[in-house]
């Protein structure tokens, strides 16, 4: 990055020569936290001088000199307001809610998660039908189903006795 | 003529006349004292308000030459801010401690003489021109850029030289 303008700036800075425009580019410019090597050792005044132009004074100094000469301190009005019971109530319906509606989901979660599980349980297990079960052997010997492949479609005893 | 009233005229200098303070007698408490004189002394004038050219620079004027004046009573120079902490009283090794976080920049700022330190303060900080920063002081325009220049060339120099 070219910063030739930049270190004419600042050329002109030290010599008086810039207008405040300028030299608030060249304050804009050493706010950046990349400046080169070159530069760097100028940038420490700028940071500190925008520093210096923070401080002010204690908060209540303005009330105290408007005291002092005589005029109204600015006083800060809060507004009363009426609130209704259910208005007050309202921090505890969206609670109730919020409850209620984790209840739902948590229940929601459980019982899925029974339902998956139920089929892994041996006792279910038993009580699955019969002749599903058989449905399920019919592939499983290679041998067998060979066999049974090789007989007439019409004499295929799929569900042996 | 625009309204000039306390509250939205006069009031609103109270932070630029406290930094300018600051500067001088490099002690806070002081400093807003001399701001609270400084205001009540631009108050006393409010019959002549529509009279005076420009009132920042008669307040920054008057709060200049009061705080001058209360670092002269008080027989000091206008010592930095830093110097002043010496006389504090911490163990050796807080202040050294302390010292490693004061700011440098600031230090050099403050060892300038008051002029220069006061015009860098209104040009860099406040952001006056040079022709207001002649008329707050009550010198030409050309005087301000000379003060300037040296002020500037000394912080320049040290920078370039780290420290």
């Amino acid at each position: 990055m070219d910063y030739k303008y930049i270190e004419q700036l600042l050329e002109r800075y030290w010599e008086c020569q810039t207008t405040l425009e300028e030299e608030a580019i060249l304050r804009t410019f050493f706010r950046q936290e990349d400046v080169p090597a070159s530069l760097l050792p100028y940038r420490q005044l700028f940071i500190e001088e925008d520093e210096m132009a923070e401080e002010h004074l204690s908060k209540d100094f303005q009330n105290k000199m408007l005291r002092l000469v005589g005029e109204e301190v600015p006083v800060q009005v809060c507004k009363a307001r009426k609130v209704t019971f259910m208005r007050r109530c309202r921090p505890f319906y969206r609670a109730a809610g919020l409850i209620a509606i984790l209840l739902t989901i948590g229940n929601a979660a459980h019982q899925s998660f029974t339902d998956d599980d139920a089929v892994q349980e041996p006792q279910m297990a038993e009580n699955i039908p019969i002749d599903s079960l058989h449905q399920i052997t019919i592939g499983q010997p290679e041998q067998q189903s060979a066999e049974l492949t090789s007989q007439p479609i019409d004499t295929l005893d799929v569900f042996p006795r | 003529m625009e309204n000039i009233s306390f509250r939205t005229t006069v009031l609103p200098l109270s932070d630029r006349l406290f930094r300018l303070a600051l500067r001088i007698t490099m002690n806070r408490a002081e400093a807003e004292d001399v701001v609270q004189d400084t205001l009540l002394k631009v108050w006393e004038h409010r019959n002549e308000w529509e009279q005076i050219n420009n009132l920042e620079a008669f307040a920054i004027a008057t709060c200049r030459n009061r705080a001058l004046d209360i670092v002269k009573r008080a027989g000091r120079k206008t010592e930095n801010l830093d110097e002043m902490a010496h006389f504090s009283s911490q163990t050796p090794h807080e202040q050294l401690e302390a010292n490693e976080q004061i700011s440098l920049v600031r230090r050099l700022v403050d060892e300038l003489p008051e002029v220069q330190r006061t015009i860098m303060l209104l040009r860099d900080i406040e952001g006056k021109t040079y022709q207001e920063i002649a008329e707050m002081l009550d010198i030409n325009e050309t005087q301000v850029k000379v003060y300037l220049h040296r002020a500037r060339t000394k912080i320049k120099e040290k920078l370039k030289n780290g420290l």
